[in-house]
């Protein structure tokens, strides 16, 4: 029961801190860049303000249009509700695996790809096919980067993994982990559309791909849409920072060890978000033919993440 | 004592070459009358392993002589004295002073490196020297740096350094094995330790040990599918390199290889060795064969007949004992076979000025000796009586019949037919005809035809030497 | 103390392998060069690692030979040839780069098969480094036939020669020093050879672009 409450409030949590996650990274990024930057704050403001401002909707777009904006923040929000935030064991862990995680992710995807196509402009048909380019290149490094994982810890559920790299710390510093990392780092980039795959704050035609599919969306979609996105960067955190270095992540359900695992996923968000931070202002944008290199190699270092799991057992 | 007679004199002229600059025709001298103590020592070993005793020398057994490194060792010095009695530099030969000097230094290095490897126990130092050959003799192939020479030695260079890293790859693999099952000894290395622990070593592992060495071991032996370097290198080479690597580092290689197969086979038991090698061997002898046929130099011809026998040679090794000993006859049939048509084609190059078969013609009457010692090398080569070939090529056919294996001896037979008549049409067309207007009639340095009239002579009389007992 | 050791000599194991890698990833010859010269001082690592661990003295001097060698002198002369041919850049390779990566992917996984009966014979501690070493061995065999730079395919021999020597320390803890000794002066040997070769291209043909030596046909 009080399980059952902590997966709700960690829920709501993970809801309420994602744009802020965005925010850190926008400012420490500004901070890097030698400027003041909005606070860390200022996406909630956005939001807010999105939520008021009338929807306008192209005469050419269908109902998908209309309705992909609740499919990918419903999908992506199940998805941030899965992984292992706070606590571990939730009941929520019973449906809650790796596979689970990667569909979700992959629903949100596609629907979105589909939302830029809708309503047959120039921009959006593009955005969606390099985004689907870099998407089929992606998923399954992430799948693989957390199968690797899943190798050692004997089963597919995120919480086991948790628990299983908790009991053997020595088994964190193992080539399988350091390059699943590895590999699930660059394709976190990818995925949420962070340099050096996609600048985020461009509008230009020849560097969006996240943008561009959601160019033609305003008011309330948009806010869902622009929340997904933080809900996705959150639970990409979550998943490096989590699975990779578990020490935190509550196992009894006390006060203090609550208290603690909070403290140290605020620490590890922050410790990652300048991490992102730095590498946008120090790495230019890859040209869009050169992705596909890109995420060849972080495949391959997932395979080999894989196979050394695999063979070290 | 011996040893120090067989590997000293090539050292010496090497080091002698290096000291004196400008370069003299006495270091020349010196290095032909070297050549011969050499060839001395190889017989001294030769006359003690037919006695019976095993002669060793060094640390650990560093150097031994059992009956193949004696053979392969007077096969060596001997081409190393012809490279060295008609190698550039002893007398006027259109060769300038530094290139002479250069060719004499690394000649003879790579000559000792060839004897080193034949001799020593150590199969890890083996590998070292073989390495060493392709250093020594790649640095040599462009002695003018034309496109096509430096384009030959680059592949040469590099196709040849990574097939022996990969033999290496393979010994290293070998030694885990040993060392896992018996422990680690400085002298783990020596074939006779590693004859004698065989049996007890892990198959699996040899027989993938023993696949990285075939592959590395036969691209310097110019087994296909490795061999594309070989018919560039040694058409490309001047005449007195392309002998001594196609007669004796062919030989050389292959020696590496008959030496892993005797472990191979003992740890694996009968059969695998001998497929892999079969495999390739049919291989290098078809495109060996089918190549002659479409040739246009003459230098490649000879080239291409090298990768022939090559294939020939691992076929006889894997057909039994007696195979083994028809592989090893033809082994030394070819080198000294080989050697001399290089040699003659040099002579032939350097009054034709042509590579081209086309361009050579009335090779008969321009310079009857070298006309007729050609034919009957190319004879030789081709496995006609009576020279030596044609008794080995017969002894591997009764090998082949010997040990049940009637399909590959007829492929192997037709093979060597099409390949006869390949070369045939384009030696009719060298021998006969009117000699081109440019070219000067008459033969140039007759005494320089002494030698290899002796090697055609030694062809000969091999077979009576061998059909008697 | 034993699965540590394990563990780091498989980590460096890793690296060197990525680093090889890198071969196949990046286009620019000054690229290559630093990751050849990464991979050596991380191979001298893994001698020093295992004569630590494994108490073998020679390694560590192997491992000091590694880093001198292998880490300084070659990649010095390397960047020196680089500057020479400063102006070209690896043209487009036989193979482009993803399909490139893919394949290496691929050879990794095949050296780990092919390994599996070394992996079983052996019981030392750093066994599990071994399919790594010939994964390496067997994605630098693909870089020197895929690549069209003679620079390249020289870096991508130095790397094959690392790939067999990180095989030997894995295995059996470094074969016997006078071996080894004359492996190195052999690898030295051969290297100023091909660099000898590499300027002689140059020179002859205007471009190391290997795809150009087609002169001998047949």
């Amino acid at each position: 029961m009080a399980r059952g409450a902590l997966a709700l409030l960690q829920g709501l949590l993970v809801l309420a801190l994602a744009p802020g996650v965005v925010g850190l990274v926008r400012w420490l990024k500004a901070r890097l860049q030698n400027r003041r930057g909005a606070p860390a704050w200022q996406p909630y403001f956005e939001l807010r303000k999105l939520f008021g401002k009338e929807v306008v909707v192209s005469e050419n777009a269908s109902w998908l249009f209309r309705a992909a904006p609740y499919v990918v923040f419903v999908s992506t929000a199940a998805a941030a509700l899965l992984v292992p935030v706070l606590a571990v064991p939730l009941p929520i862990d019973a449906v809650g695996d790796l596979l689970v995680l990667v569909y979700l992710l992959l629903l949100g995807t596609v629907f979105l790809a589909l939302a830029g196509l809708d309503p047959g402009s120039a921009f959006g048909g593009m955005g969606s096919s390099r985004e689907m380019t870099v998407a089929a290149l992606a998923e399954p490094t992430v799948a693989l980067a957390i199968f690797a994982l899943a190798l050692s810890a004997g089963s597919t559920n995120l919480g086991q993994i948790v628990a299983r790299t908790m009991s053997d710390p020595a088994a964190a510093l193992s080539p399988g982990h350091l390059l699943a990392f590895a590999a699930l780092f660059v394709v976190m980039l990818a995925e949420t559309g962070r340099m050096p795959v996609d600048n985020p704050a461009t509008h230009l035609e020849l560097t969006m791909i996240h943008e561009a599919m959601v160019l033609e969306y305003s008011g309330r979609y948009l806010a869902l849409i622009e929340w997904a996105a933080a809900l996705k960067l959150l639970v990409f955190f979550a998943l490096l920072g989590n699975l990779f270095v578990p020490w935190g992540v509550a196992m009894a359900l006390t006060p203090a060890t609550l208290f603690l695992a909070l403290a140290s996923l605020v620490g590890k968000l922050a410790v990652l978000a300048l991490a992102v931070a730095l590498l946008e202002t120090r790495v230019a944008k890859l040209r869009l033919f050169r992705v596909p290199e890109l995420l060849s190699a972080s495949f391959v270092l997932a395979l080999l993440a894989v196979t050394s799991s695999f063979l070290s057992r | 004592m011996s040893f120090a007679l067989l590997l000293a004199p090539s050292l010496l002229s090497a080091l002698l070459a290096l000291a004196v600059r400008p370069y003299r025709a006495a270091v020349g001298w010196a290095n032909a009358a070297l050549s011969l103590v050499a060839v001395a020592g190889a017989i001294t070993l030769w006359v003690r392993v037919l006695r019976g005793e095993v002669p060793v020398a060094g640390a650990d057994d560093l150097l031994r002589a059992d009956a193949l490194s004696t053979l392969l060792a007077l096969c060596v010095s001997g081409v190393a004295a012809l490279a060295a009695w008609l190698g550039p530099g002893l007398g006027d030969d259109g060769w300038g002073a530094r290139q002479a000097r250069r060719f004499r230094i690394f000649a003879n290095l790579f000559a000792f490196t060839m004897l080193f490897a034949v001799t020593t126990d150590n199969v890890g130092f083996m590998w070292v020297a073989i390495e060493a050959t392709t250093i020594t003799s790649a640095v040599r192939i462009p002695l003018h740096a034309s496109q096509a020479s430096v384009e030959a030695s680059w592949k040469y260079v590099l196709i040849g350094s990574v097939g022996i890293a990969l033999a290496f790859a393979g010994t290293v693999l070998a030694y885990f094995d040993f060392v896992t099952l018996i422990g680690r000894e400085a002298v783990a290395l020596n074939w006779t330790v590693l004859q004698d622990a065989a049996p007890a070593l892990n198959p699996r592992v040899i027989r993938l040990a023993f696949v990285f060495i075939l592959i590395g071991y036969g691209t310097k032996a110019g087994l296909a599918p490795m061999h594309t370097w070989l018919p560039d290198a040694h058409s490309e080479a001047p005449p007195a390199l392309s002998a001594m690597m196609s007669g004796v580092l062919l030989a050389v290689a292959l020696y590496a290889v008959i030496r892993w197969q005797a472990v191979v086979r003992v740890t694996v038991g009968r059969g695998f060795a001998e497929d892999v090698i079969v495999l390739l061997g049919v291989l290098s002898l078809a495109i060996g064969a089918l190549s002659l046929v479409a040739q246009r130099s003459y230098k490649r011809l000879l080239a291409y007949s090298s990768i022939e026998h090559t294939g020939l040679i691992c076929v006889g090794l894997a057909l039994g004992p007696l195979g083994v000993f028809a592989a090893m006859l033809h082994l030394l049939n070819h080198s000294v076979a080989k050697s001399m048509m290089f040699l003659l084609a040099g002579r032939v190059l350097r009054r034709y000025g042509t590579a081209e078969i086309e361009g050579v013609s009335g090779l008969l009457r321009v310079m009857p000796w070298t006309g007729g010692f050609f034919a009957a090398g190319m004879l030789a080569v081709l496995g006609l009586p009576p020279f030596g070939m044609f008794v080995s090529e017969f002894a591997l056919v009764r090998a082949g019949f010997a040990a049940g294996r009637p399909v590959l001896v007829a492929l192997v037979l037709v093979l060597l037919a099409v390949g006869f008549v390949g070369v045939l049409v384009h030696l009719n067309r060298m021998l006969y005809g009117r000699p081109p207007a440019a070219v000067t009639l008459g033969e140039s340095s007759r005494w320089a035809l002494v030698p290899l009239g002796g090697c055609l002579a030694a062809l000969v009389v091999r077979i009576v030497a061998i059909v008697a007992p | 103390m034993e699965s540590l050791f394990g563990q780091l000599v498989v980590l460096e194991s890793s690296l060197v392998l990525i680093f090889g890698l890198v071969l196949l990833w990046r286009r620019r010859v000054p690229a290559y060069v630093s990751a050849f010269t990464w991979q050596s001082l991380v191979l001298g690592a893994v001698a020093i690692t295992v004569g630590w661990f494994g108490r073998e003295r020679e390694l560590y001097f192997i491992g000091g030979l590694l880093v001198l060698v292998k880490g300084v002198a070659i990649p010095r002369l390397l960047g020196r040839m680089e500057r020479r041919f400063a102006t070209e850049r690896e043209l487009a390779p036989y193979v482009n780069t993803a399909t490139s990566l893919l394949v290496a992917g691929l050879l990794v996984l095949f050296g780990y098969a092919i390994m599996r009966p070394v992996v079983a014979a052996s019981d030392l501690p750093t066994r599990a480094g071994m399919p790594l070493a010939m994964g390496l061995v067997l994605v630098s065999l693909f870089v020197v036939v895929s690549r069209k730079k003679a620079l390249t395919q020289v870096v991508g021999f130095l790397m094959l020669e690392n790939g067999i020597a990180l095989l030997a320390i894995l295995g059996t803890y470094g074969i016997p020093l006078i071996v080894e000794l004359g492996v190195f002066l052999d690898a030295l040997m051969g290297f100023l050879v091909m660099q000898i070769f590499v300027y002689r291209i140059h020179s002859t043909f205007e471009t190391i672009d290997v795809d150009q030596l087609d002169r001998l046909r047949h």
